[in-house]
């Protein structure tokens, strides 16, 4: 009988805990986030997050949002999760405070959510998830600042064929929606290109051994080994291909932008690996000058989606302002005036799909313990 | 290269993931041995092994210790300090978390191990931050040839460390008095209590042992691989618990077989089938083992309780 | 009699008060949290009857969640079957698949059928990944219809992604999945159930054929987690395989163990503590999950046998020396 009165207990905590999480709502204009905050793909989320309220910070050193009202962010954790993701995605819908979302980070969460937004009429900008399908839905909310994975595989191939003449090449991916799009992308250029791909393979994300995997390649002897994918395991890759001893070149996408990339591949390991970017080096580009000293006296190094992020953040801020109201419907009116945005990466602007118009795609190199920037690549 | 040398590179290569496994996989199986937890949290304890040892090998290069002290002799050091840490924890966690509900329903303590895990993890990654850190290596860069297959010294450390630690766990299980205490424990709980054994200080030990080999293979792992995440230790437990079974639960020389050979399976599997089909071809062998040889390959015991 | 009585008035109740709710809640994040707390509900509900009833260790359980929800999806997406049909073939891929699977797993006992069902598991959700070009790969599988339903009146009406039509749907077939657990825990087969689960060779020497009600159990608890799978595709309308890790098994049979093993509304209460309290934590941010784990650490220490378990259940530590001894 006392066990069960303590149950009874319990529960009633639960509801206290339950209702208490209904409070009243402030008066402020809300700019929603949402990405993996805590589990194996947090610090990636994390990252997206210091670019967001950087942006938050700027906007609000110039002067209130709307008259006398306050800007906040809202950050939620979708655990890389596409259930909590629909989740995350109904909370921010509910609160009417909230005039614009930043977010998801992966493609599989992005993809559930952008319906929910749509159904609600609020503008969603996502910073990084680059899977082409979410912006065919045609969902008029949905709105993005970075390049989708069509452009940077065809770049990558061209420079491949072109540049270093490599003829046998073989592909790695990390079984995300990222890495995957992105090898098959590179994979359907080379291909047209008729360049021999002698393999393509996944790895798990997380896992820390692929000695193996890379005392095969070797044996199989490519001129160029792709990996599309994140830096984490990039670093390892690059590290142990040099310690397998497997020649050649080493070539990767955006997820490998990051200087811990060199530190954790350690630096000599990485000397000569090729990568693209999205948009030139955002050390290089004047308009990105201010916020990249901004952010590395707030947070240290930038990675690779921070200015995404806060690129993305400071765009739904314009589009409020321009709306001048907290109408879900009036930001995206206002957002589909934006026209040569002076953005981190240049000016920027959404094609009918949502789509970023910058395409600029970068070349880098590392050399002596850093990325150099080679030249603009074309995709075409 | 020829068939056979690539063959024995990927030996090597898989032996020492699979040394790494069998570290993390002993104290799997001794706690189970003991108390019949499957203990989730041991891949988190792994992890604070990791970290501690990063810390201490950060610290002593940056520290007030004199230059020159031998690379070996920091290791040392360091990897000591990380075994007596994890140790601690260990028993901590046994304390406070297990102990009371030992006489509850198995899996309760099974739950509790999952919710300790979840705790332990967040933990990790709210004190060191959730990036990937990067794990200085103080052994130096040495390789030999032998006969077309490269070893390096850091692979020879790995096996050393992890050959040495498990002579020592074999010797003080089977020939001191604690070791047959060890044993008597796990094989009739209450007899012990009956007969005057301090179970509760038996099973407390036995976490510090199998703690503190967590954290030695986590430091090998951090220099091995030189990167370590607070996530690692997830993937890394529940591989070292597929090894612990596949030797048979609650065998110490299982589980270091069973470490060696799921560490040599999925090197295969990387090698010479396909590296995303290598996860499902590690636990396609370990199905079929198991329906040949139902309590694993060394495995004796019987443990038929859901 | 009376205590009958008093039980089916209190399940009343809480039904009515579950379907009155969304009146008087009309926020569609309270209703989608609690949604996916009714799906882990009924996951729970299938799971109680392998681990809880049938005392089979199963750590693998998101599989058959992962075949219900592709079945449903392709389909859907390939013979454009609609949801009220399409969830029947799921539910009966995932129970078949869940007898498959017993049929040599069951020649394992305890914790190494905990770790062949592991496997099972990794197995499944790996192979959805990599077999990209039926599965859709890591992308998974986009575009899948939601369900549809025909009011007198209003003619055919979309659920879209509203929350109020899938909090309904969830809950009926919960409380219908509930009273289907309920009716089959107090039938011969669940008093077989339980006594292999409390003794094994007992069972079988009064002869009860233990490995065919192995297999149904297994059968029966994967056939409920392909209907949640179905539900669940509809209502996300994608799916992808990382849905299916192996923490969501773990999550739920935490959820059957909190609330006491082998008990119904155990699970389905547990379901909806540990199911939605991620959500209620969301205000700790970053230390949510640190929070998350620690209540689990601290519920199993303050109710060992779970909410409404029994404090007899044969699977004591002692009890398990003495079977191996």
């Amino acid at each position: 009988m006392a066990s069960g009165h303590r149950a009874r207990v319990l529960i009633r905590a639960a509801c206290l805990v339950w209702l208490a999480g209904c409070g009243k709502p402030e008066p402020v204009v809300k700019i929603g986030f949402a990405a993996p905050l805590t589990g194996d793909q947090a610090p990636q989320g994390q990252d997206m997050l210091r670019g967001a309220q950087l942006a938050i910070e700027h906007a609000n050193s110039q002067g209130p949002i709307l008259p006398g009202i306050r800007l906040e962010l809202v950050a939620l954790d979708d655990q890389r999760n596409p259930t909590q993701a629909v989740a995350v995605a109904k909370r921010l819908v509910a609160d009417p405070d909230v005039v614009a979302v930043v977010g998801h980070l992966n493609s599989s969460c992005t993809m559930p959510a952008s319906a929910i937004y749509h159904q609600a009429r609020l503008l969603q900008i996502t910073p990084v998830s680059s899977n082409p399908q979410i912006s065919r839905q045609g969902f008029d909310t949905f709105y993005r600042t970075c390049a989708t994975d069509d452009l940077q595989g065809p770049a990558a191939a061209l420079f491949i064929v072109k540049e270093l003449s490599a003829g046998r090449v073989f592909v790695l991916d990390d079984m995300t929606t990222y890495g995957r799009g992105l090898a098959n992308e590179l994979i359907k250029k080379l291909s047209a290109l008729r360049v021999e791909v002698i393999g393509h393979e996944g790895i798990t994300q997380g896992d820390k051994d692929f000695v193996p995997l890379l005392t095969k390649i070797k044996s199989l002897r490519p001129d160029l080994v792709y990996f599309a994918g994140m830096f984490p395991e990039g670093a390892l890759l690059i590290k142990q291909r040099a310690e397998v001893g497997l020649a050649g070149y080493f070539m990767g996408g955006d997820g490998l932008f990051d200087a811990a990339l060199i530190q954790l591949a350690t630096p000599r390991a990485a000397e000569g690996v090729y990568l693209t970017t999205i948009g030139s080096d955002i050390h290089q580009i004047p308009t990105a000058r201010e916020f990249v000293k901004a952010f590395e006296t707030r947070f240290g190094s930038i990675g690779a989606y921070s200015a995404y992020t806060y690129e993305a953040t400071s765009i739904a801020v314009w589009a409020v302002r321009q709306a001048g109201t907290k109408d879900r419907s009036a930001v995206l009116a206002a957002i589909k005036r934006l026209k040569d945005y002076p953005g981190l990466f240049g000016l920027q602007g959404f094609d009918a799909k949502g789509d970023s118009l910058i395409r600029d795609i970068g070349l880098f190199t590392v050399k002596a313990g850093k990325f150099v920037f080679l030249k603009a690549a074309s995709w075409d | 290269m020829t068939p056979l040398q690539l063959f024995c590179q990927q030996l090597a290569n898989g032996l020492t993931l699979g040394a790494i496994y069998a570290l993390i996989a002993l104290g799997y199986t001794m706690i189970y041995g003991v108390i019949q937890l499957i203990n989730f949290a041991h891949g988190e304890l792994f992890m604070v092994g990791a970290y501690v040892a990063l810390t201490l090998v950060l610290l002593s290069s940056a520290g007030p210790l004199p230059s020159g002290i031998p690379w070996w002799m920091t290791l040392l050091v360091c990897g000591l300090g990380s075994m007596a840490a994890a140790g601690m924890l260990g028993a901590a966690i046994e304390r406070f978390a297990y102990r009371p509900i030992r006489h509850a329903p198995r899996l309760n303590a099974l739950i509790t191990a999952i919710g300790m895990s979840f705790f332990l993890q967040n933990a990790l990654m709210l004190l060191y931050g959730a990036t990937d850190r990067h794990f200085p290596n103080p052994i130096p860069l040495t390789r030999w040839e032998v006969g077309g297959v490269t070893v390096t010294l850091m692979q020879l450390v790995v096996w050393a460390a992890s050959g040495l630690l498990m002579v020592g766990l074999q010797l003080l299980v089977m020939s001191t008095k604690l070791g047959m205490a060890m044993r008597a424990t796990a094989q009739d709980l209450k007899a012990c209590a009956l007969l005057g054994i301090p179970v509760d200080r038996i099973i407390a030990t036995t976490f510090v042992i199998g703690s503190a080999f967590a954290a030695m293979g986590g430091m090998l792992f951090g220099l091995h691989y030189g990167t370590i995440n607070f996530h690692d230790g997830y993937l890394m437990g529940l591989k070292a618990f597929t090894a612990a079974v596949l030797g048979g639960i609650g065998n110490i020389p299982g589980a270091m077989v069973g470490g060696l050979v799921l560490g040599l399976l999925e090197g295969l599997g990387a090698g010479y089938l396909s590296s995303q089909w290598k996860n499902v071809f590690a636990f396609l062998i370990l199905v079929v083992l198991l329906l040949f040889k139902p309590r694993g390959l060394l495995g004796e015991r019987v443990a038929d309780r859901a | 009699m009376e205590g009958f009585r008093n039980q089916t008035v209190r399940w009343a109740i809480g039904v009515i008060a579950a379907l009155a709710l969304p009146i008087l809640n009309p926020n569609p994040y309270h209703l989608d949290v609690l949604t996916n707390a009714l799906l882990y509900a009924l996951l729970a509900l299938g799971l109680n009857l392998i681990v809880g009833l049938a005392g089979l260790l199963h750590l693998g359980y998101a599989a058959f969640f992962a075949i219900g929800a592709y079945t449903y999806g392709l389909l859907n997406l390939h013979w454009h079957w609609p949801f009220w049909i399409g969830m029947i073939p799921a539910a009966i891929v995932a129970g078949l698949s869940g007898v498959c699977l017993g049929v040599p797993a069951l020649r394992v006992r305890g914790d190494y059928l905990a770790i062949v069902t592991l496997g099972f598991g990794e197995i499944v959700r790996i192979a959805f990944t990599n077999l990209e070009q039926w599965t859709g790969g890591p992308n998974g599988l986009l575009g899948i219809a939601h369900p549809k339903i025909w009011i007198p009146g209003r003619g055919l009406i979309d659920f879209g992604v509203a929350s109020m039509p899938y909090y309904y749907l969830v809950c009926i077939t919960t409380a219908a999945v509930a009273v289907v657990c309920v009716r089959l825990s107090r039938s011969r087969i669940g008093r077989a159930w339980v006594a292999i689960r409390e003794d094994e060779l007992a069972a079988s020497c009064m002869g009860v054929p233990v490995l065919q009600l192995k297999l149904l159990a297994q059968g029966c608890g994967g056939a409920i987690a392909g209907l949640a799978g179905a539900i669940f595709a509809s209502k996300q309308g994608t799916v992808t395989p990382d849905s299916f890790d192996f923490i969501l098994s773990v999550m739920v049979l935490a959820m059957v163990v909190l609330g006491g093993l082998g008990s119904i509304r155990g699970a389905i209460l547990g379901a909806l503590l540990l199911g939605s309290l991620p959500e209620l934590l969301r205000w700790f941010e970053q230390y949510r999950m640190l929070l998350f784990g620690l209540t689990m650490i601290v519920m199993m220490r303050l109710r060992p046998q779970g909410l409404f378990g029994r404090s007899s259940q044969g699977l004591a530590p002692d009890r398990a020396h003495a079977g191996s001894a």
